[in-house]
């Protein structure tokens, strides 16, 4: 994987590439370009060795369909995290509510069917409602306050639906919740693709609408709140609203992940966004490099992949090798958490630091040729 | 502009401190009056824990800005290794009915588990958040959240992934009558210990050169630097200080409960966490004053027969209190970090 | 979840064992196993060495703290697996597992669930699926096998919202409502918190319950069942409490309580989620007199096993009481756990019987129908259509059973134990009381 990671941030050093600078400058165009490309690449890479050897297509593109969401759930702590720089802790609430707000219109349960498609959109906007409900009173808090009173949302939110059995169905859960149609044709458990495909326009769409805020006006107000909020309050930017429609946007990116989530499942469960969710999301953002729209996604989709798929895969893993004694299955998340500390330690920005926060962090330093190096020993030297 | 942290502690007690303590006394008051005799023991106990672990939480968030999830997990090492060394060396079965023999091994069993767990706290400290003191700020974070994988997983190769059963040397039956209800010596003991250890504690970092140290180096490390002050020494310290106190918390919970199990650090960690925003986080005596308000959260909840909405009501005050205090209850009003 | 028969049954039995060597039961119909005859087609895989093969999938939660429930039962499947493959395997197949962990960060995972089900959907010598363990991955893992026609098994589901339409289950098996394919060898909540309160309130005498359970689907689902039942019987229940597993101090419940005076506790819930610390609670508080019962969940083996009630609870698990999904006089119980301690150097988990017995339906199944089919597809549904007919039998390691209409066990016998802290030399275990078939009562 760090391989992988000099690769690409070589890439980034050669700025003078005239594809490059075309992209650069639209990157609607990009962006657009970048996410066929990769939905057309991930199933042909899937059916080729060595990822064939571990599943099918047809699984490895549902697999797919399932880390979208959380490239999804990762782009929208991002713009929270990454761009306005307020720590959530407990984004898995909003996640929660947008899939318990399509298990409420669409299905057996609630006796609702209403279109999927609609759904997504009023799953993002209860989401948002909530985001804001949390925000207003909260976000005035410093920093590391409002982390915590997200991380008791985080732990609210699973808990009342856990005990509103009468709303929820409480631990049992919703089942049965309806999948998806369109023009007709009824998405199913066998077929993937459907999913998938929806899932790639969707994570499209939602790129395209985070690049133009990152650029915006907005944008550049989230990151000088983010920077030194004083300052920003100082020069006209309105503290509060400014993040909290961060708070919401981010909230309603998760919504949408969460109505995609459970119309997939076809089940919700208050125990399926506990603080692991919210952890693992934000531990997404981190690796990938905050702020960074692609680097996000990236560390995103690596992590899922690795979580749900390589980890599960040790056992056969190390047998190929003759090393059949051991479980490792029991030993993953040792592997795992020795994996993100050394990932940290490697690369304290992230795989893939975003351009502009990697120069505010280095101003002073007149960005160093081999950043790479620049930063580990800095790093060790305090 | 620089962020003001501090590790606070308030001054010698003079007038101005009375409204404070009124304010808890009347408190304690409303409290005993809330849930009677008998849940009063139960929550000064289990807010001892919480209140224990919650100072590290605080100490390491007032010198170096690190929320230190793995910090829940250095608790439940320390009841690992008080149980070990009970039933490992000592081979200990039973309770000890002989004082001064339970005199002697209480107190071995404290300085060795608190040191080693303070050792533990350096060794962390040392591999995990050092090499990243001058990175993005999330980046310490997510290591701690991969320390705390990593010592689960460790402990659960060692013991198994099911609760193990520790020898409870202090007798539960040695208990006496007040009020109405049967309170435990042990019960006694904990909130005794505990609260040792919180005026040691301040005590330290008030009167002696590395607790000034380590009070310098939460406001201004530069400037600390500048006057002398060895920074990579002081954290160490401060970890030091604070996973011991961890330790201490292990220590206890094996007395009590008699049991330790892998992820018993994630939610006392949490709470404990919690705790010490409550009461201000880098604010010791908030952070003890969160230990207990939250042990009675938790109380009051079961008392009433809430206990489903146990943490919906700790987190729904945390949101209340912060609201209204935005630095806890004790905390002082910051400057925006810069 | 459900259906810790094995520690006292397995363990404490004190049925004379038959052979030990004869765990692995010959299919019912077929011929015996282990004769190589070729059969007319090769429908399933074949390995390198040209023997077919046929993979039996397996789904539980293998890792962080739920590792404790799932690796025991994967070795109960496990042996089941061994023993048939050192017979010359089922039919001319050679039986190879596929093993998934269906938890992610630790923690069971209804998504990680959905995936590993559809991974194995798509391995066309897969015959059959054990588990998962959980109901709620159970949840989203039967629309998803109940469309692709694959037989699952679960050891340890009681949820009765799996199976039965009146839970709402046809929302579940929506593809195909009458095209039962998930079955399972225990027997539902509804069931045992019936025969719960009627041991408190008939065989014990009590008329005052306090009930916890541990907030999860087994546990509350149970509870609420003894809750009504209890009270339909002339009984109080002087509270209800829900702590949730995360709960270790349960003596704040416990004093709120003692005013009220209650004369039974019962925990809905399992050892792990807290009826061991729990119990061993009441005792510091002054309650450790009480009689305290639970469901299959607590009745895990004897003392001295890991994580069992009685290891948890120590001295203070006298006096409990517990039920069993399953009729206390099962041939080669001793057999079964002889073999597993053999092979595994461990007593027996909770669940380890169930799994080995799901494991016999899916090898039993294959057995009858291998003959017939031509293709992997075709296997597979035959597999599927055999195990599910309410009219075969499976002579299990749980006894004789077989599936209703719902793809539940038509075992609905109920045994009953109490704690001996004589027994297994003094370590304590749960002892046979009584036994009670309670039929098609609770539907």
């Amino acid at each position: 994987m760090s391989a992988t990671a000099s690769r690409a941030s070589g890439a980034r050093e050669r700025r003078s590439n005239p594809l490059r600078a075309l992209l650069e400058a639209h990157r609607s165009l990009a962006a657009i370009l970048g996410m066929a490309v990769v939905t057309a690449a991930l199933p042909l890479l899937a059916a080729m060795p060595p990822l064939n050897g571990f599943n099918s297509q047809g699984v490895w593109v549902d697999s797919f369909a399932n880390a979208g969401v959380f490239v999804l759930l990762a782009l929208g702590l991002n713009i929270v995290v990454g761009l306005a720089g307020l720590l959530d802790l407990g984004y898995a609430a909003f996640f929660a509510i947008g899939a318990y707000t399509y298990a409420f219109g669409a299905s057996p349960f609630s006796g609702n069917d209403f279109p999927f498609w609609i759904m997504l959109l009023i799953g993002a906007i209860v989401a948002a409602t909530f985001g804001l409900l949390l925000g207003a009173p909260t976000l005035r808090l410093r920093g590391d306050y409002l982390a915590i009173v997200t991380l008791g949302f985080g732990e609210i939110v699973p808990t009342v639906f856990l005990n509103a059995d009468k709303y929820t169905k409480g631990t049992n859960g919703i089942s049965g919740v309806y999948q998806p149609s369109l023009a007709g044709y009824n998405f199913t458990f066998t077929d993937p693709w459907p999913y998938y495909l929806t899932m790639a326009v969707i994570l499209t769409l939602a790129i395209l609408a985070i690049y133009r805020l990152q650029d915006s006006r907005v944008g550049r107000a989230w990151m000088a709140i983010r920077e030194d909020e004083l300052a920003a309050a100082s020069n006209g930017v309105n503290p509060v609203s400014t993040k909290l429609l961060a708070f919401a946007l981010g909230a309603s990116t998760a919504g949408l992940a969460g109505a995609f989530y459970s119309a997939k499942l076809t089940f919700v469960s208050p125990d399926q966004f506990g603080f692991t969710v919210s952890f693992t999301v934000l531990a997404m953002v981190v690796l990938g490099g905050m702020g960074n729209i692609w680097g996000v996604g990236v560390g995103a989709f690596l992590l899922f992949i690795i979580q749900s798929v390589l980890l599960k895969q040790l056992n056969p893993f190390f047998a190929s090798f003759g090393l059949t004694g051991i479980d490792f299955l029991q030993y993953q998340y040792l592997l795992y958490g020795l994996a993100l500390v050394a990932m940290m330690l490697l690369r304290p920005e992230g795989l893939f630091p975003s351009v502009r926060r990697r120069r505010e962090l280095h101003a002073a330093e007149e960005l160093p040729e081999e950043p790479v190096a620049a930063e580990a020993a800095e790093g060790s030297t305090p | 502009m620089q962020t003001q942290r501090s590790i606070r502690l308030p001054a010698r007690l003079d007038g101005s401190q009375l409204p404070f303590v009124a304010a808890i006394a009347g408190s304690l008051v409303v409290a005993y009056a809330l849930v009677g005799p008998q849940q009063f023991s139960n929550f000064l106990t289990i807010g001892a824990v919480y209140a224990l672990i919650a100072l590290g939480y605080t100490m390491v968030y007032g010198i170096i800005e690190l929320i230190n999830f793995a910090h829940g997990d250095v608790f439940m090492v320390g009841s690992f290794v008080a149980l070990w060394i009970l039933s490992g060396p000592l081979g200990l079965h039973g309770s000890i009915d002989n004082p001064a023999l339970l005199a002697v091994v209480l107190v071995g069993l404290f300085l060795v588990t608190m040191l080693i767990l303070g050792a533990l706290g350096i060794f962390i400290e040392r591999f995990a958040y050092r090499p990243l003191r001058n990175a993005p700020r999330l980046a310490p974070l997510i290591t701690a959240i991969g320390v705390s994988f990593i010592l689960q997983n460790i402990m659960q190769a060692f013991f198994g992934p099911s609760p193990v059963n520790s020898p409870q040397i202090f007798t539960l039956n040695a208990r006496f009558d007040v009020a109405g209800a049967s309170i435990g010596y042990l019960n006694v003991f904990i909130v005794a210990v505990a609260v040792a250890l919180m005026i040691a504690l301040q005590l330290f970092v008030g009167r002696t050169r590395l607790g000034r140290a380590m009070r310098s180096t939460a406001q201004d490390r530069e400037a600390a630097e500048l006057m002398g002050v060895d920074i990579n020494l002081t954290i160490a310290f401060t970890f030091f200080i604070g996973s011991a106190l961890a330790g201490a918390a292990g220590i206890v919970w094996v007395l009590y409960f008699g049991y330790a199990v892998f992820n018993q650090g994630f939610y006392a960690g949490l709470f404990a966490f919690t705790a010490a925003v409550l009461g201000g986080i880098g604010n010791t005596t908030g952070a003890a004053l969160g230990g207990f308000v939250i042990g009675f959260l938790q109380v009051a909840a079961a008392q009433y027969g809430y206990s489903r909405w146990s943490e919906v009501a700790i987190f729904g005050v945390l949101v209340l209190v912060l609201v209204f205090r935005p630095t806890g209850l004790l905390g002082q009003q910051l400057g925006e970090r810069a | 979840m459900q259906s810790r028969r094995i520690g006292a049954i397995a363990v404490a039995a004190v049925v004379v064992a038959g052979a030990c060597s004869s765990a692995a039961t010959p299919a019912p119909s077929a011929a015996p196993a282990g004769s190589a005859a070729p059969a007319s087609a090769a429908p399933a895989g074949s390995a390198a060495t040209g023997s077919k093969y046929v993979t039996i999938g397996v789904d539980l939660p293998l890792s962080g703290g739920e590792f404790a429930n799932g690796d025991p039962t994967k070795k109960g499947i496990q042996l089941a697996v061994d023993q048939a493959n050192a017979n010359g395997g089922i039919a001319g197949y050679t039986i190879k597992l596929s093993v998934k962990d269906d938890a992610v960060n630790g923690v069971h995972n209804p998504q990680q669930g959905a995936t590993n089900v559809q991974t194995l959907v798509a391995d066309p010598t897969v015959i059959g699926i054990v588990g998962p363990f959980n109901s709620n991955v159970g949840a989203a893992e039967i629309p998803i096998t109940n469309q692709a026609g694959l037989l699952q098994c679960s050891p340890a589901n009681t949820n009765p919202g799996l199976t039965k339409p009146q839970y709402g289950a046809l929302d579940i098996r929506k593809a195909f409502p009458n095209r039962i394919n998930y079955i399972r060898v225990a027997t539902t909540d509804d069931i045992q918190g019936l025969a719960g309160a009627q041991f408190a309130y008939n065989d014990l005498g009590k008329r005052r319950a306090y009930i916890v359970d541990d907030t999860e689907t087994y546990g509350k689902g149970l509870a609420d069942v003894f809750e009504a039942q209890f009270k339909k019987l002339g009984g109080t229940v002087v509270k209800h409490d829900g702590a949730p597993s995360s709960t270790t101090d349960y003596t704040p419940l416990l004093t709120a309580v003692q005013s009220k005076n209650p004369d039974v506790v019962y925990f809905g819930g399992v050892t792990a989620t807290g009826g061991g610390l729990l119990r061993k609670q009441m005792a510091q508080v002054g309650m450790g007199s009480l009689a305290f019962g639970g469901g299959d969940g607590i009745v895990d083996g004897p003392g001295g096993v890991e994580g069992s009630f009685i290891t948890v609870a120590g001295a203070a698990a006298a006096n409990s009481f517990g039920t069993i999904a399953a009729t206390h006089d099962i041939p080669n119980a001793q057999a079964f756990s002889q073999a597993y301690q053999k092979a595994y150097g461990a007593a027996p988990g909770a669940y380890s019987a169930s799994a080995y017995a799901c494991t016999q339906v899916i090898l039993q199944a294959l057995q009858a129908v291998a003959a017939t089919a031509t293709s992997p597809t075709a296997l597979r549904e035959a597999v599927r259509a055999y195990a599910t007919d309410p009219t075969h039998k499976f002579n299990t390691q749980l006894g004789t059973i077989s599936f209703d209409q719902n793809g539940d066990t038509s075992q609905h016998i109920i045994s009953f134990y109490k704690t001996d802290m004589t027994a297994a030399g003094g370590k304590g275990d749960w002892v046979f009381v009584r036994q009670q078939d309670f039929g098609q009562s609770s539907q």
